[in-house]
This record gives C-alpha cells, structure tokens and sequence, in this order.
C-alpha cells in the first residue's frame, strides 16, 4: 500500500513529466481560473444582458463580438466553460464513485458478482453513447440533472470494466491472500488494500471520462436536452454558432477553439498519467 | 405550435410596404429575376425557355395523422406540398383577394348563397373529369369529416348540384371567410368517384386535378412529382420533375444553395438571409406572412397563478413585442394582435389594453412567481423569442425557467391529454381573412386548445360576429374589439408575424416569389416559375 502511495506521489509530480503534460496542465488551470474569477471580476458584463446590436464582430463593448440576440459572447463563452466544465467534473466524480466501487466490488469476489456487474456494463456500453445519453434526457426530461445522469451512464460502463479488470489482477496478489487468510473482513481488504493500488486506474480513466463527459454534453446541449436557456454551455454555444458558420463565424471559432483545447488538455493529461502509471504501454495520443 | 396555415387579401398599399420591409439582404449581380411588380417579390423571367428537372429543400415533411388525405391535413406544409397534386375551387391572389381556379365564376345572390360554375377541361391526372359530383362529395366529405381545418368552412347548411357545371352551396348564416376558406388545400376538389368505389386510398395515394402527381415518396426524405400530362395548362408548367429533399439541418440547406445542389430552400433562421451575402447566384428573400407567434398562458391549471385573469393580463402588460420583433427577429417581424397585421382590417397592435398600460399591475406580477416556458427546437426563432420574453418578465420581476423540448415532447407537453406547462411559444398559421384564425380562440370551435384554453362567451360572441359581419367600418370595429377582448383574457396572446426566409439559385430557376403569403405555400407559383434554356 506504501508502495502504491509512493506512485501516486510521484505521478504528481510536475517536473517529471513533458512539456505536452505541462502544456495541457497549463490550459486548463487558464480555462478553470478564468470561469472562477469571471463572474466575480464581471468580466464581458452579464452573459444574458443585451449590450449591442444583434451579430456584431468582435468590438469595444464586445471583445469577442455579439450573438444573434445582440449578447457580449464573451461572459456567455466564460458561463459556457465554467458549466462545461463543472457539469463533466460532477459526473466523472459520480462516475468514479460507482465505478471504483463496482469494480473493486467485482474485482474482488469475481463469479457471478462480477458476471452480473459486468454484463449489465456491456449491455450499457453497446448503445452509442449519444443514443444513451438522448434516452436518459428523454426520460428525465431536458436540463443539467439529464445532462448529467447521461454523461454518468454513459461513462460508468467503461471506467467499471477497467477499475474491474485491475482489481481483479490485484485481488490475486499475495498480500491480499494473506489478508484474507489472517481474518481480515472483505470490505477492509477492498478499502485498505485493493483501492489504493486500483487508484492509478481510476484517475487515468476519470482523464477520459472527462473528455467523454464534454462531449456528450456538448451533444445533448446541441440537440437540447442539455443546458436550458438562456444559460450557455459549450454544446449550446457551438450549436447556436453554427447557423452563423459564414455570417458570424466568431460566435463558433471561439467556443469551438475551448472545446477543441479543453479536450485536448484533459487527453494529454490521462494519456500522461497512464504511462506514468502503466509504463508498459505505449502512449496513444503523442 | 400549430403548423396550420395562413393567408388571404391584403391591400395593393400594405403589399407595397411589406415589399420594402422584407427587401432581399442577399443579391447577385447577374439574378434575372424581375424585381417586384405589385404584389410581388420577384416575378419569373420570360426570356428563361428551359424546361427541366427542379431540386427543392425543405426543413421537414408533411406528417399527418391522416396519411396523404389532404382534408385532414393540418399543418402548412402538408397544405403546400398536397397543392402540388389538389386544387380547390378558388384560390388567393396576390393581395389576399380570391380568384377562380377550379370555378370559373361564382355569383353571391344573397348573404348566404354561394352559386360555383366549374372550369370546362378539367381532368384529374387519371384522365377523368371533374364533375359536380366531386366538388359536392369533397365538400360534403370535409364538413362530415372530423378535421380541424372543417370549422374554417363556416355554418354550411347544404351543398347541392343546382345544374351540369354548378354546385351550390347553402350557409345557415352569413360568413365572410367562407370564399378564403375554400381557397385551401383541405378544402381541395377530390376524385370522389375513385374514393367511393374503393379503386383510391387517399391516405396511401395521391389523385388530383393539379399540375404534378406524385413519382414516389420516402418518408422524411423526400417527394418525386413529374409533371401531370392531364393537367389543363401542362404546356406551360417548365419543371417536368419537381424533387423536394427533406433537409432538417438549416446549416445542410444553406451549404446546398451555395453549391447549387438544390435550386430552391427554405430557411426558418431569419439571418440566413445575411449568410448567404456575397454568395454568387444565390438570392434569399424574406416573404411576409400573415402567420403569427404566440404565447399560451395555460389558465385551465386551477393551482397555477394563471388562472387568475389579472396575473395574465399583468404578464401581457409587462411584455414589448416591438422588441421581441426587432431583437428576436431581426426586425423582419410586427407585432400583432389576433387579426394577423398584414391582413386588411386588421386591428392596431399599439392600441390593445395591454401595450396601452405604462405600468403593469406590480401586485398581480409578484403572485405570478416563477414560471415555466415551453419551446421546441426545431425552429430557432421561437428559442430567441422565449430568451427575449424571460428579459422582459424578469424585469417586471417574474422568474421564468425556459424548458426547450424536441417538437413530439413539446407536442405532448402542450397540446396534449394533461397539458403540463405554464407558457408556451409556438406559432399559428394566420390564413387570408382577418378573422379566420380567431377561431382557434374558441376551444369548442379548434378541439385542440380546450385543454389549455378557458371557453370565454364573451369572445365566442365576438368570433361569430366578426366572422359574420361583410367588409366594412363595422366589422373593422368588431376586429379591433374581438383583438382587445383577446388581449386582456390573455389566454393565449399573439405576439409578432413570422416571416418566411427563401433562398433560390438564380442560374437554375426564376422563381415567382409573393410578398405576401396566407397559408404558408411558396411553392404557391410554381406552374410559373420559368427555368434556365440550358436545362
């Protein structure tokens, strides 16, 4: 268990890792302070005021130019990140939550546990992740609670097999053996002994999950079931510019660029940490 | 967010002015269309000698609980693609006033008798000819028939052959939109012979006097019409294969007219116009309409503040549909009251109660409290004008909470069994007289809106007497006293017109575009429209 803190550690460790890595840590610490400190700085103003005339490019009064109701972009691209972004690290939170504890759960009893958490994940994983996501909105109706149950059942399938497979590989350890011989209780083996070592995983898979996340919001948003008006979100805002592509293409270069950029980051990320992680294999995205 | 349709007559001075509001924003230097003769937005080029195949796009298809049957038909653009194929015996001119189509002539004897004598010529595509059977079976079928569009038609009392080319038709009492009425595809002349001897399924097949029939049709993605070789002026229609592709994405369709693979669009974004600036051969131009947005405050709900007449009515008060117009709309709208603006006799939007109240009732808005608002996402407009009405009630502090449905959810929600919704916006087809669609302002009369609308006796009273009264200062009075009495029930409360947007290419078509329209059919000239001699 030592030993798995110490990786921790040393995955955490900024200076170990390359530029790309540092690069990606870079941006999105920009992207999470500027949607923290916006709204308190006011930065652009309100996101729902209406400031100028309808589709103005980037100006004085607007820097980043207006949208079709005449609204600053900028504060309502700030609003988009901060809702992006919060709304796909409260569900890859959730998601980590079930995950982790269905996975160590199936890791560890194996057998029919396992056969019943994990095919009841697949059966989840084979639905395109929109359809799902569209499924879910449908039912609980649109808004940030579908939003966020979508990106939680549509990332939990996945993150559960991984965190599954790697307890499972850790539960046949010895030192979990020998745990189990000296009397000690299930649930204390799976917290004290099995969890730690499954925590590389985990956070490797919650990189990706996040990703998934932004993307099936920006898909629900885009078809809306997501964020409801006049609130922004980034699937909202590239949605809404995309009428515009050839008239006002600032209304969908710039929550475009973000989206394009916080995917990226939060890639190089996961992928960073999974080789620091699992060395063994190769990196994906570089 | 009935897609019924729209129009009929408007003044030679109103189509004038609509022309310059809804001048086009995208031109090219070598269109060759004929810039707006009166009535008009652009007439077909003479000199184009082509004949060819045509390519249009629209947004959706005519989907309806009655297949292809166009007398249950009820949204607009169901009415524009069946007119491809069915005539009725009257049609809407350029200003909104009614000339013959299937009827050569009509006489009016009295208030209440309408004398039709039938066009000499007329086949159906089978080859059959029109015959007073079939306008007395079509009309005696549409009235025995459960179909919204059957109330526009009036009190008919009895429709009768009175002679080998005339049918006569008997009203119980006077109506004066009962010619505009029968200038619309449900009310269209069908094969009556095929349908009672069961050789037609008209929910399944299409069988009409019009200048195309039908080739195939796919759901959803489009419709082949080839031109109709029956059709009694066949010479002179240019598009011998008409395809419409069924085209939701707005971004898809523009990228079409700009590539030149489809001839003619429709856009429902008001700013499509200025996307397509610059765009060689393509033009888009904004068509007035006389449909109308609205916004339904549910009062049926005994537990919800809007059952009270005075929280409504506050709520009206506190909105500015000037803004709405020019912000949500581009300025391509107007505001309105139920008699849509760009219809003659229309009522002044500016002298209703509510837009005469400098402050609303502050103690009936603080009972309003927070309220929720129904949209669907299929039309961007009816998302900006929501997001514009929640500015404006929140200033008169009431909370509104958008809810943004997909149009079957949205359907459910408002005009469904157990409607479950405070507001909603949707938009209504405004059709060709002043008091045509005042009727949906009766519950018993429309049958959709009785879930959500309370049956007020007083404006039942003033429908009737506006709809009964001939053209004139009196009925004037009536329309604007019918506009006031709906404005302050404000039970569901027109807002502004809705424009429609189109777009064509100037090397593949010279179309003949109104300025104005009534039951939502661009495609309404299409025998006219004139094609390039190299297709």
């Amino acid at each position: 268990m030592r030993a798995a803190a110490v990786r921790v550690r040393r995955a955490l460790a900024m200076r170990s890792y390359d530029g790309l890595f540092r690069a990606a840590v870079w941006v999105l610490g920009v992207l999470l302070l500027v949607t923290l400190a916006g709204p308190f700085v006011g930065v652009g103003g309100q996101p729902d005021a209406i400031v100028g005339p309808r589709l103005m490019p980037p100006g004085a009064g607007w820097p980043l130019g207006t949208d079709n109701l005449g609204r600053s972009l900028l504060p309502r691209l700030l609003q988009g990140i901060g809702t992006t972004l919060l709304l796909s690290c409260l569900a890859v939170a959730c998601t980590a939550l079930i995950s982790t504890a269905l996975g160590v759960i199936a890791g560890y009893r194996g057998g029919r546990t396992a056969e019943v958490i994990l095919r009841i994940g697949d059966v989840l994983y084979s639905f395109p992740a929109i359809v799902l996501a569209v499924l879910v909105a449908a039912v609980l109706g649109p808004g940030r609670t579908a939003a966020l149950a979508a990106i939680v059942l549509v990332t939990v399938p996945l993150m559960t097999r991984m965190v599954g497979t790697a307890a499972r590989a850790v539960a046949r350890r010895e030192f979990v053996t020998a745990a189990r011989i000296s009397g000690v209780r299930a649930p204390t083996i799976m917290l004290r002994h099995i969890l730690p070592n499954v925590a590389g995983t985990v956070a490797v898979q919650g990189t990706y999950a996040l990703s998934v996340g932004i993307l099936v919001e920006g898909g629900l948003s885009f078809l809306g079931y997501g964020v409801q008006l006049p609130d922004a979100s980034l699937g909202l805002l590239i949605q809404e510019g995309g009428l515009y592509m050839v008239g006002a293409p600032w209304l969908i270069v710039a929550p475009g660029v973000v989206l394009v950029a916080a995917i990226m980051a939060i890639n190089l990320v996961g992928d960073s940490l999974r080789d620091r992680f699992e060395p063994r294999e190769t990196r994906s995205l570089v | 967010m009935r897609r019924s349709a729209i129009i009929v007559g408007c003044s030679v001075a109103l189509s004038a002015t609509l022309t310059s509001c809804s001048a086009p924003a995208a031109t090219d230097a070598t269109d060759t269309g004929k810039a707006s003769k009166s009535g008009y937005l652009t007439a077909s080029d003479a000199s184009f000698k082509g004949t060819g195949p045509l390519t249009v796009q629209l947004d959706y298809d005519s989907v309806e609980a009655g297949g292809l049957d166009p007398q249950t038909a009820a949204t607009a653009r169901s009415w524009s693609i069946e007119s491809l194929v069915y005539e009725p015996l009257v049609t809407v001119d350029p200003k909104f006033g009614i000339e013959p189509l299937l009827a050569s002539s009509w006489k009016q004897p009295d208030a209440t008798t309408y004398v039709f004598t039938l066009r000499k010529g007329v086949t159906f595509s089978n080859g059959r000819a029109l015959t007073t059977a079939d306008v007395v079976g079509s009309l005696q079928r549409l009235l025995k028939s459960k179909a919204a569009y059957a109330a526009q038609l009036g009190p008919v009392k009895s429709v009768t052959a009175t002679g080998p080319t005339e049918v006569t038709v008997q009203l119980a009492k006077a109506y004066t939109p009962f010619l505009a009425a029968l200038a619309n595809t449900p009310a269209a002349i069908l094969p009556m012979k095929e349908i009672d001897d069961g050789s037609l399924d008209l929910t399944k097949e299409m069988l009409g006097t019009g200048p195309f029939v039908v080739k195939n049709h796919k759901q959803d993605q489009y419709w082949n019409f080839t031109r109709n070789t029956a059709y009694r002026d066949t010479k002179k229609v240019r598009v011998d294969d008409l395809k419409i592709e069924i085209v939701p994405q707005e971004a898809a369709r523009l990228a079409a007219l700009r590539n030149g693979s489809a001839a003619v669009v429709n856009f429902n974004n008001i700013d499509s116009m200025d996307q397509l600036t610059g765009t060689r051969n393509a033009k888009v131009v904004s068509q007035a309409n006389s449909d109308f947005y609205y916004l339904i405050q549910n009062s049926k709900n005994p537990d919800s503040p809007l059952a009270d007449e005075k929280v409504r009515f506050a709520l009206n008060s506190a909105l500015n549909r000037t803004e709405i117009a020019s912000v949500a709309l581009g300025g391509q709208a107007q505001p309105t009251g139920v008699t849509p603006s760009v219809l003659p006799g229309a009522c002044d939007p500016a002298k209703l109660p509510a837009a005469t109240v400098k402050t609303p009732d502050a103690a009936a808005l603080k009972k309003a409290g927070t309220l929720r608002l129904a949209v669907y996402t299929s039309e961007p407009a009816v998302g900006q004008i929501a997001q514009v009405i929640q500015q404006q009630l929140a200033k008169a502090g009431v909370t509104v909470k958008i809810q943004k449905y997909d149009d079957t959810t949205y359907g459910a929600k408002v005009f469904g069994a157990k409607p479950d919704f405070d507001l909603a916006v949707g938009w209504f087809a405004g059709y060709v007289d002043a008091s045509m669609v005042s009727r949906w302002w009766n519950p018993v009369l429309a049958g959709f809106s009785g879930t959500f609308l309370n049956d007020d006796k007083t404006l039942d009273a003033l429908i009737d007497k506006a709809a009964g009264e001939p053209d004139g200062a009196t009925r004037t009075k009536t329309l604007a006293d019918l506009c006031a009495r709906v404005d302050t029930a404000a039970q569901m409360l027109p807002l502004v017109t809705r424009p429609s947007v189109i777009g064509y290419r100037t090397d593949q078509v010279s179309p003949t575009l109104r300025t104005a329209e009534g039951y939502g059919n661009f495609l309404r000239d299409i025998t006219s429209y004139t094609l390039p001699a190299g297709k």
